[in-house]
């Protein structure tokens, strides 16, 4: 639990506050910690990106704020605020009233997230009509028209019958976006709105959604593994490993200083233009943690190169960084340290290169599952 | 659409000679009963069973005969006679059909109206004491034999023989034309006889099929929505779910119209099925091939019916 | 032509519930104290439908062509014959259409029957019935439009008859309207006369008819006329089939217009008689039990048996002269070629036994011979005492004797040794599954090797036990059933050597002994009631001393009604309720 930072100076209030979301599953094989402390904000007009493997608790969070994960076997605490009202208290039709209209969410994978059967115009129009009980069936169905000319869909009025498979990948993509927008919800989740399409389509969808939030005005969190899409679309960002935020900041200044390992073997597992050309990508070695049994202190010290023996005992909390607006890292490795380690890895060494360079101790007992250097 | 549904019925008429053949060779070359010897009794000279194999034509060569029937099948639309009755093949038919209509139809009702909801509610309550129930219930409905269930039936609530008197006893059907309220409670036993074996059943796959569905991304993105839980179950869950159900149903209303023999024996419903089971007793050939026959036009037009439903129930499945 | 026993007797159960003592189990009571008694219809209520069930459809209403039991009753409702027997008299013929006793000429070979006057046909013929009438009837018979099974048997006699196509027959004369006369090629007056019972005589209207019997099978049945109280309900131009007689659902008759009660001896007292076709015997049974005017014409379950008997015992009848059961053993292949393992085998039978896991005393009498009570001989052949040979002298079996056999069979241990297995084909189905199962036993006990196969009556008769071919050994389940009460028609084809045939063969034992057949022959001329039941009599104790069948039970079938039917029981035809004499209460 940290303290809040002061809000970077463009934004206005947040229209979406989140406090140290806690999220637990109980399940046969015992208690899957998925969310283990996030804490974030949005403001209108903004985007926020959320990076992390699978398994990350990335999209636990997001639909956890959108209280679709209420379930007899879950176990919630923290808060999510929306324009001040808090979210996880809400009875359920507080919830319904919300979704769809207020907070709205994008999923990753159109051709399922849609319902197979139902035609688009009339999965559209639902959304219209379950928040505004006058709308009749034809004033949905031109409203539903005109969100799909929005999204740019051409020759929307005969593809308002078409149903979802009926349709390419972006095109399916930008029905649901258009079916998220329809009440003009003050906030947007996109969860891996573009892993399914192609490259080509994704940058499309990237700037139909930028340029939606700009005329609506909505909060967007947009949820990814991708580096490159976040580089694109996000103003801020927080990575997330293992259930918790472990680093956040402004966008440009994630990639030109980051600061904790696990973003930098992120990045330097990312092939760049910028590397000095024969540099070797270097995966991360070992797998994400077991959620239900994670690693003492620090979560990441299983797989973290420059890992001490301190490390595997003191749990590191989000702390800001000195010297850089809005930026906060969780790490116990010390600053100098840290930027030490960068500018080695920016210029191309291996973590071991890096790590003797600096000056570091190997660490003293290998990290399991631990792979040797590509 | 159009020539799809006509390509169909034709390889039907091709499915239909060869069960024709097929019922005859049965008949004839298999060993069973002889209708003469029926007709005349077992101690009957040698020389009156040839009087009566002759006067029912019995003994010409076995591809005269089968040509002949053919023949007058498809030229005249004409079934033949009964050889223990003297009817004609096609009024005995028609004569039977409604009743066995009335008691397909009936049954259908009562089996959707019980297994849609039981099969919905005990998937969306999945482990609960409704689930447990509905289990238990559906494992006697599937193992009761209908006979039995028909039986203890009337033993509760016919009004002439049962414990509880509350509905017509069996024998009591009229048709609809005759009397409109007897035919109807004379036949409220027997579609809960009859539904309620098809109603297990079908509750327990549209459970399966639902649990599968209430898992599936859309539903999520329904609830995302700020759908209320009742469209999100009932509108796109149950759309989901239910077309592997309706085809199903297809398919068992075109074989009940061949006629629920059990059925209709216990509680003395004049159906197709009695017909057959009557005919096969008398050796009675052209009956017995009428209703065979009968019961295959059904089986293959349910069967088309059917594909061409699925093909409107699931956009995905249509061909350009 | 004598019937196989159709109508199954099934009572299982009755005699294994401890707890109530039924006091027929056991006792050789016959008719005391179980259930309701014979009766001749006298001083009954006027009035009421009577409802019929049955599983069964008929057969056919064509008087020429049908011969089943169930259609019998109902063709005694709607059809008058020259003679019939009276519901509680099934030995004596008694004149029907016929105006007095028949006259037979003392060479026997002919036979002059005078007509009743006023009786006349239903609409819509309407006219009164004369002998040329009785004489189309018999006629038609020939037709192979019609195809009577018995018309060649009992009217194969008559002068011309073996030629007849259908057309008029030269023996039969109708001198005068009310006047027909038989001649007959051998002295069988007697037994013609006798043969007038079954319906092929009812009279049939030649000028009505005969564009329905020129259809190949005649339709006769769809429009046919009646001369009884009763006639089928018709459309307005005499269509019977889809008004009175929609096949496989019902039957309706309603009173005939056109009968008279003065020239009849049936009194006649219900309104209607609606037959109720389908449906399960389970259920039907119940319904008869417990409602009212309803009349089951199925055999009843054994379940239904025992309930009517211990708690509804006035609605219940046991029906003597249900045929003769027996054991038939074929006398033309090895082992049983040899008469004295055949008494031996008779001799071990338990013949109680077989009749107590059907139910009992009240099923029927253990069997000692063929010819059964109500057929004429019976006393004259030894009646309930038997004939008195030793091997059926015990109902229980006598091992003792049955070894003294085996040893005079030439198998001194008293046991077969010999290679032949037995092939034995039964019944399937309780109790007659039961039975096959005891006489299996029998043979066991003597050392036979047996192999047992159990199928359906059809099979039973059509492919194994009348098909001498399928060389099957023994037929513990085969049973006959009289055509009317002339002893002829319960020994000549079953056990004449001359009726042996390669299909359908009725003499299951393949019995041709020629001193048997020599007998039957002079049995077939013999003139008068009296010396006919000697004659017969004494053929009965010889094939009986022959062994080549063991009879086990003369059986008697239940009939089930509901309380208020008064029923009157047609002793000659396994106690089915007599429409024309039957009354509600």
């Amino acid at each position: 639990m940290s303290a809040l930072e002061q809000p970077s100076p463009a934004a206005a209030e947040p229209v979406l506050r989140v406090e140290d979301l806690r999220v637990a599953f109980d399940t046969r094989e015992g208690l899957v910690q998925a969310v283990a402390g996030v804490s974030f904000a949005v403001a209108p007009g903004r985007t926020l990106g959320i990076v992390g493997e699978s398994g990350s608790g990335k999209t636990v969070a997001a639909t956890t704020a959108m209280g679709l994960s209420r379930g007899p076997r879950v176990r919630i605490s923290g808060r999510v605020l929306l324009d001040g009202e808090e979210l996880l208290a809400a009875s359920p039709e507080r919830l319904r009233a919300l979704r769809g209209a207020q907070i709205a969410m994008v999923f990753q994978d159109p051709l399922s997230a849609l319902h197979p059967l139902l035609r688009i115009g009339d999965q559209i129009g639902e959304a219209v009509r379950a928040h505004r009980s006058d709308a009749s069936r034809a004033a949905a169905r031109a409203r539903a028209v005109e969100l799909l000319e929005w999204v740019a869909i051409p020759d929307a009025a005969r593809r308002v019958d078409a149903y979802p498979h009926e349709l390419s990948g972006g095109m399916r993509q930008r029905a649901m976006i258009a079916m998220a927008i329809a009440n003009e919800p003050r906030v947007l989740i996109a969860d891996e709105p573009t892993t399914a399409l192609d490259v080509t389509v994704q940058r499309q969808i990237l700037a139909l959604l930028r340029r939606l939030r700009d005329d609506l005005g909505m909060a967007m969190v947009f949820i990814t593994h991708d580096l490159g899409v976040v580089a694109e679309t996000a103003d801020e960002v927080a990575v997330m490993y293992a259930g918790r935020i472990v680093e956040q900041a402004p966008a440009h200044e994630l990639f030109a200083a980051p600061r904790h390992p696990y973003t930098w073997g992120l990045l330097r597992s990312m092939p760049r233009l910028e590397a000095p050309a024969g540099a070797a990508l270097v995966p991360i070695p070992g797998r994400p943690p077991s959620l239900i049994d994670p690693p003492s202190g620090c979560r990441f010290h299983p797989r973290c190169p420059y890992v001490r023996e301190r490390h595997r005992e003191v749990e590191p909390a989000l702390e800001p960084v000195a010297g850089a607006l809005g930026h906060r890292v969780a790490c116990l490795l010390s600053e100098a340290e840290r930027r030490a380690l960068w500018a080695r890895l920016a210029a191309g060494a291996t973590p071991e290169q890096a790590r003797a360079a600096v000056g570091q101790a190997a660490p003293a007992a290998a990290p399991p599952a631990a792979e040797p250097p590509a | 659409m159009a020539a799809y549904i006509l390509r169909r019925l034709l390889w039907g008429l091709v499915l239909l000679v060869l069960v024709s053949l097929l019922t005859f060779v049965i008949f004839y070359v298999l060993p069973s009963a002889d209708p003469a010897q029926l007709r005349a009794g077992r101690d009957a000279s040698p020389a009156t069973l040839h009087e009566i194999r002759v006067s029912l034509g019995l003994d010409r060569p076995l591809t005269v005969q089968y040509w002949t029937f053919l023949r007058r099948l498809v030229l005249h639309a004409d079934l033949g006679y009964s050889y223990f009755s003297g009817a004609s093949v096609g009024s005995l038919l028609l004569d039977r059909l409604p009743a066995t209509i009335s008691l397909t139809l009936g049954a259908v009702v009562v089996w959707l109206v019980v297994a849609v909801p039981l099969g919905v509610v005990s998937a969306v309550r999945r482990g609960t004491w409704v689930d447990r129930l509905t289990a238990g219930g559906a494992l006697l409905g599937i193992s009761v034999p209908v006979y039995w269930l028909g039986l203890v039936a009337l033993y509760l609530f016919a009004s002439d023989i049962g414990k509880v008197p509350l509905l017509p006893g069996a024998g009591s059907y009229v048709p609809f034309s005759k009397d409109p309220w007897t035919w109807f409670t004379s036949l409220i036993l027997p579609w809960l006889v009859l539904g309620s074996t098809f109603a297990a059943v079908y509750a327990r796959l549209l459970r399966g099929n639902m649990i599968e569905v209430l898992s599936e991304d859309f539903m999520r993105t329904a609830r995302a929505k700020g759908l209320s839980e009742r469209r999100v179950v009932w509108r796109h869950g149950l759309r989901a779910a239910v077309t592997p159900l309706v085809t199903l149903a297809g398919l068992d209303v075109g074989l009940l119209l061949g006629g629920a023999v059990l059925t209709e024996t216990v509680f003395g419903i004049p159906g197709i099925g009695r017909l057959n089971y009557d005919s096969i007793t008398h050796a009675d050939y052209p009956v017995i091939q009428g209703t065979v026959l009968l019961a295959a036009c059904f089986v293959i037009v349910a069967n088309i019916a059917v594909d061409v439903a699925y093909a409107y129930l699931d956009p995905r499945v249509r061909e350009a | 032509m004598p019937r196989p026993v159709k109508r199954a007797l099934s009572l299982l159960t009755l005699c294994t519930t401890a707890a109530v003592a039924l006091s027929a189990c056991g006792s050789s009571n016959t008719n005391g104290g179980t259930g309701a008694a014979a009766d001749n219809g006298a001083g009954g209520h006027r009035g009421g439908t009577l409802t019929i069930l049955t599983s069964q459809d008929v057969a056919s209403l064509d008087p020429g062509v049908t011969y089943a039991s169930l259609d019998l009753n109902v063709l005694a409702a709607t059809e008058r014959t020259l003679y019939a027997y009276a519901p509680d008299d099934p030995s004596s013929i008694a004149p029907d259409l016929a105006a007095g006793p028949p006259q037979i000429s003392t060479d026997g070979r002919t036979l002059t029957v005078k007509i009743r006057r006023g009786v006349r046909f239903s609409p819509p013929v309407n006219r009164e019935v004369t002998s040329r009438d009785v004489a189309y009837a018999i006629e038609r018979g020939f037709n192979p439009n019609v195809a009577n099974p018995y018309a060649s048997t009992y009217y194969g006699d008559v002068v011309g008859a073996d030629r007849a196509r259908g057309g008029p027959i030269a023996g039969i004369q109708t001198p005068d309207d009310h006047t027909i006369v038989f001649k007959l090629v051998r002295p069988t007056a007697s037994l013609l006369a006798q043969a007038t019972v079954l319906p092929l005589d009812a009279p049939v209207p030649a000028e009505y008819a005969k564009p329905f019997d020129a259809k190949a099978p005649s339709t006769y049945a769809n429009a046919v006329v009646s001369t009884g109280p009763y006639m089928y309900a018709a459309d307005r131009g005499g269509r019977v089939l889809g008004t009175g007689y929609v096949p496989g659902r019902s039957l309706t008759l309603v009173r005939n217009p056109n009968w008279s009660a003065g020239s009849d001896k049936r009194p006649a007292y219900l309104q209607g008689i609606t037959i109720r076709i389908g449906g399960s015997p389970t259920v039907s049974g119940r319904q008869v039990l417990a409602g009212r005017a309803l009349v089951l014409a199925d055999s009843p379950t054994p379940e239904l048996v025992k309930q009517a008997y211990l708690h509804h015992r006035s609605q219940i009848f046991f029906s003597p002269g249900a045929g003769t059961n027996y054991a038939a053993l074929d006398t033309a292949i090895p082992p049983f070629d040899n008469a004295n393992l055949r008494k031996a085998v008779a001799a071990q039978l338990d013949r109680e036994q077989m009749r107590r896991v059907r139910g009992g005393a009240v099923v029927g009498d253990v069997g000692s011979h063929f010819l059964y009570p109500g057929v004429i001989g019976f006393e004259q052949a030894g009646g309930q005492q038997g004939t008195g040979v030793d091997f059926l002298a015990n109902p229980q079996g006598d091992h003792a004797l049955a070894v003294r056999y085996m040893k005079a069979a030439g198998y001194p241990s008293g046991r077969y040794i010999g290679g032949q297995t037995v092939q034995i084909v039964g019944l399937a189905g309780s109790p007659d599954s039961d039975d096959a199962q005891i006489f299996q036993q029998a043979l066991q006990d003597l050392g036979f090797k047996t192999n047992l196969k159990l199928v359906d009556s059809t099979v039973m008769y059509g492919r194994f036990c009348g098909v001498p071919k399928a060389r099957v050994q023994a037929c513990p389940n085969v049973g006959w059933i009289r055509d009317f009460a002339d002893p002829q028609t319960v020994l000549d084809v079953a056990f004449n050597g001359a009726d042996i045939s390669p299909e359908n063969n009725p003499n299951w034992p393949q019995l041709n002994d020629p001193a048997i057949n020599r007998a039957m022959t002079r049995a077939e001329v013999t003139v008068g009631q009296q010396q006919r039941a000697n004659a017969w009599a004494a053929i009965d104790r010889q094939i009986t001393a022959t062994a080549a069948a063991i009879p086990w039970l003369w059986a008697r079938q239940p009939n089930i009604f509901a309380a208020d039917v008064r029923c009157v029981p047609e002793l000659w035809n396994q106690g089915h309720c007599d429409f024309a004499y039957t009354s509600l209460k």
